[in-house]
């Protein structure tokens, strides 16, 4: 059996998929696996293909909430008509999933974390097109949540403590708490007794609402958008402690793509909120916009982790 | 009281009792049967469904424990117990261990850290606990105090062995199941039960309704009405019916003829009777005619008249004597009087003095010690009657023996002689008016004797043996019995 979370996980909601009794969900769970099996081969079949005129292909990453798959078909919809190309939004599990993409072209763009787009762009894989606008400014923070009913009231606490990162190359998830932990003397890896990475910030909201883990570092838009969406959700965490703010993961751009395809899909994420349609998305992901900054903006991202005793 | 006593109650409450219990039985042993199939196909299904489960889970969280994802591991274990745990079945708990015991993930997180041991309360729990981690196979275990059942089923990655999922269903679908199966088996038996009587009432009443009209015909034939009973149909019961009916009128039958023959022996007992008054009085007659005769054809001889007087005169106090003897019963007074032992004493001297001289030597045992209630005249009658024939009854002599003793209400007496006896064949009829196997006796004595005793409400038996001599028993109820003088 392939291993099929890290090939990819096209994050399709499960209960959906499991309805009807018992003995019924059992061979529904078969066809679950197989229909998982069946989607993996579906979406890796024109990987190679590289054609010029198939589809652009952006990835979503951890930095956005990405199960709300009806937005992004409309989102790619809308994005198709700028582009006069259909476009077609990917998934993968993890960020070093996404960076290899962009490595071997299998990707024309993406919505990276900070942090990702700092070591791609180091790489020279990738250049800066857009950062979002998050409730007026470009910038976002981790924060550190606990069950709503923890007495925890800081991130030193939590030592001995179960403890969910989202992903190795995330800012939020995984970079800060660490180097929150190394500022105030502690050894992060050994810090915690367990510790796990939920692959998204939602997960990790979710981990820490279940008490799977007593606590976690989490992107602050994805936890704001999830406690407007989904407040039952988020209101089972508390924050106890935001970090400094950085620049908000951005959109960015494989460095080998066509420069006109470039330029117009830098164009459409930039002129989203000029019309009614675009102003309507990025409501629903409660954006204000995008921008297009420097690529300067991200070197208090690239100066963090140079400072860690990382793994 | 008698309703108590279950054979006491008529058969219109019993049959419709038995069949309701018969139906209420059969409906209980059955549906007893078929709960407790049902409780045990459901158990067993529960079970399956536990270790399928377990099963589920350990197929698909082996991967991700061999990695340490405990985060995957905690989701596999949510949505397969969401998933497998909806509707009929309900997941009590769930949980994925490692080799070492500690918690990989568990569906009640907060209580249960990842990455610490299990923490367990109590021997039964530790017993769970310790078969859980002991497992090689897929299994299912069973808690002491059957409120779960626990799939077991071991993690292998790769074939090695990294932990135990175990799944905890309860069993309160299955008691309540049960307990509604029990239920509607509980309503169908009462529902039965109704049904059940009514057809027993109905049965009772088919079967005890002609039972009945046996019955009170059968008084009414014991009271002399006969009346005949239609029972339909031909079972049994409508043969008794027939039955009966035949005998019914059999027995009329029979009691017309023995009305008859009562009518016939009546008029020939009057007829005897008659016979014999006109006989007995006939021969006085006769002879008083004669002398009255005799005396008017010789006026001359006025001495006739002296000489004739006293036959005559001998004559008529021998009718009166007869027609006195037929009317004893209105002679007799009815009154009754206190009467001790003396009254009886008081007949001793007559008979002494009856039997002076005749070679009969008396035996007399009076044994009656209190005063009693009765009619004296009568009783003194009936018992010298008795007496007078038994010295009779001894022309050669021999012994008298005369005995009287209280019992209870009875006054018993008995007269016994050693003298002639009587003839079987005359036994039957000693007792008739005007027979008498003794030369010159009006053949009423014992005649007397029986209605004077009847009168009194007693009674007479005899036993005799030809040759040897009878025996007179006579019982008399009396008042006033006791333990000195009656307070009456």
């Amino acid at each position: 059996m392939p291993y099929l979370s890290r090939r990819g996980s096209v994050r399709l909601p499960a209960m959906q998929m499991f309805k009807g009794s018992w003995p019924a969900s059992w061979s529904t769970a078969r066809g679950w696996f197989g229909g998982v099996v069946l989607l993996v081969l579906a979406l890796s079949m024109p990987l190679p293909a590289q054609a010029a005129e198939g589809p652009v292909r952006i990835a979503l990453t951890a930095a956005a909430v990405r199960d709300e798959l009806p937005f992004y078909d409309r989102w790619a919809a809308y994005l198709g008509r700028k582009l006069g190309r259909p476009v077609e939004f990917v998934q993968r599990r993890s960020y070093r999933d996404i960076i290899e993409m962009l490595r071997t072209g299998e990707l024309d763009f993406s919505w990276v974390c900070s942090y990702s787009f700092v070591q791609a762009l180091d790489a020279g894989l990738v250049d800066l097109v857009a950062t979002p606008i998050f409730r007026g400014k470009p910038l976002y923070q981790s924060y550190i949540i606990v069950p709503r009913d923890s007495p925890t009231t800081d991130l030193m606490q939590l030592e001995g403590k179960s403890f969910a990162y989202t992903d190795p190359d995330s800012n939020t998830g995984y970079i800060v708490p660490r180097a929150m932990l190394r500022d105030g003397g502690r050894n992060p890896e050994r810090f915690f007794r367990t510790v796990f990475f939920t692959w998204d910030h939602g997960q990790a909201i979710e981990a820490v609402a279940d008490k799977v883990a007593d606590g976690a570092a989490v992107d602050s838009y994805v936890w704001e958008y999830l406690a407007a969406q989904r407040p039952r959700l988020a209101e089972r965490t508390r924050i106890i402690q935001r970090s400094e703010e950085f620049s908000f993961p951005p959109m960015v751009a494989r460095r080998g793509v066509d420069p006109d395809l470039r330029k117009r899909f830098s164009d459409a994420i930039l002129s989203m909120a000029a019309d009614a349609e675009g102003r309507r998305l990025l409501g629903e992901m409660m954006l204000d916009g995008f921008v297009a900054l420097p690529a300067s903006s991200y070197d208090k991202v690239r100066a963090l982790p140079t400072a860690l005793p990382l793994r | 009281m008698t309703m108590l006593r279950p054979s006491a109650w008529s058969l219109s409450i019993k049959l419709p009792v038995i069949v309701c219990l018969v139906v209420v039985g059969v409906a209980a042993v059955i549906g007893a049967g078929v709960v407790g199939k049902d409780r045990i196909e459901l158990r067993e299904a529960l079970s399956d469904n536990a270790r399928l489960l377990a099963r589920w889970v350990a197929a698909s969280a082996a991967e991700p424990m061999l990695r340490d994802d405990s985060w995957s591991v905690y989701r596999i274990l949510r949505q397969v117990t969401f998933e497998g745990g909806s509707g009929e079945t309900e997941v009590v708990t769930a949980m994925v261990l490692d080799r070492e015991g500690k918690v990989s993930a568990h569906l009640q997180p907060g209580e249960n850290p990842i990455g610490l041991p299990l923490v367990v309360h109590g021997d039964s729990e530790a017993k769970l606990l310790a078969a859980a981690l002991g497992a090689h196979a897929p299994m299912v275990l069973e808690d002491e105090d059957g409120k779960f059942v626990e799939g077991i089923a071991p993690v292998f990655a790769g074939g090695k062995y990294v932990g135990v999922v175990r799944v905890r269903l309860s069993t309160r679908q299955l008691t309540e199941t049960t307990r509604e199966a029990a239920l509607v088996v509980l309503a169908l038996a009462l529902g039965l039960a109704v049904l059940g009587s009514l057809i027993g009432i109905r049965l009772s009443l088919g079967a005890v309704r002609p039972l009945r009209r046996l019955a009170d015909a059968m008084a009414l034939l014991g009271r002399g009405n006969h009346a005949p009973v239609t029972i339909k149909g031909g079972d049994e019961i409508a043969q008794l019916g027939e039955s009966f009916n035949r005998m019914a009128a059999e027995v009329a039958g029979k009691q017309r003829l023995e009305r008859e023959l009562a009518q016939s022996e009546k008029s020939a007992a009057l007829g005897r009777i008659a016979a014999g008054v006109a006989h007995e009085v006939n021969n006085p007659l006769a002879g008083i005619l004669n002398c009255l005769s005799t005396i008017k054809d010789h006026p001359e001889q006025p001495d006739l008249v002296a000489r004739y007087l006293p036959p005559i005169e001998k004559g008529l106090h021998r009718i009166r004597a007869i027609v006195q003897d037929l009317l004893v019963e209105q002679r007799a007074e009815h009154a009754s009087e206190l009467c001790g032992p003396e009254c009886l004493d008081e007949l001793r001297d007559l008979i002494v003095a009856e039997v002076h001289g005749t070679g009969i030597t008396l035996d007399w045992d009076n044994r009656v010690d209190a005063p009693v209630q009765v009619n004296r005249p009568r009783l003194q009658q009936a018992v010298l009657n008795l007496l007078k024939n038994a010295a009779q009854a001894m022309p050669d002599g021999g012994r008298l023996k005369f005995s009287a003793s209280l019992d209870g209400g009875l006054l018993r007496m008995e007269i016994e002689d050693t003298g002639i006896g009587i003839a079987e064949e005359d036994l039957r009829h000693i007792f008739d008016p005007f027979f008498s196997s003794r030369k010159g006796g009006t053949g009423l004595g014992l005649w007397i004797t029986l209605r004077l005793l009847n009168s009194m409400g007693g009674g007479i038996e005899v036993r005799s043996e030809p040759g040897k001599g009878s025996v007179f028993h006579l019982h008399v109820p009396v008042e006033g019995e006791g333990h000195g003088p009656a307070q009456q």
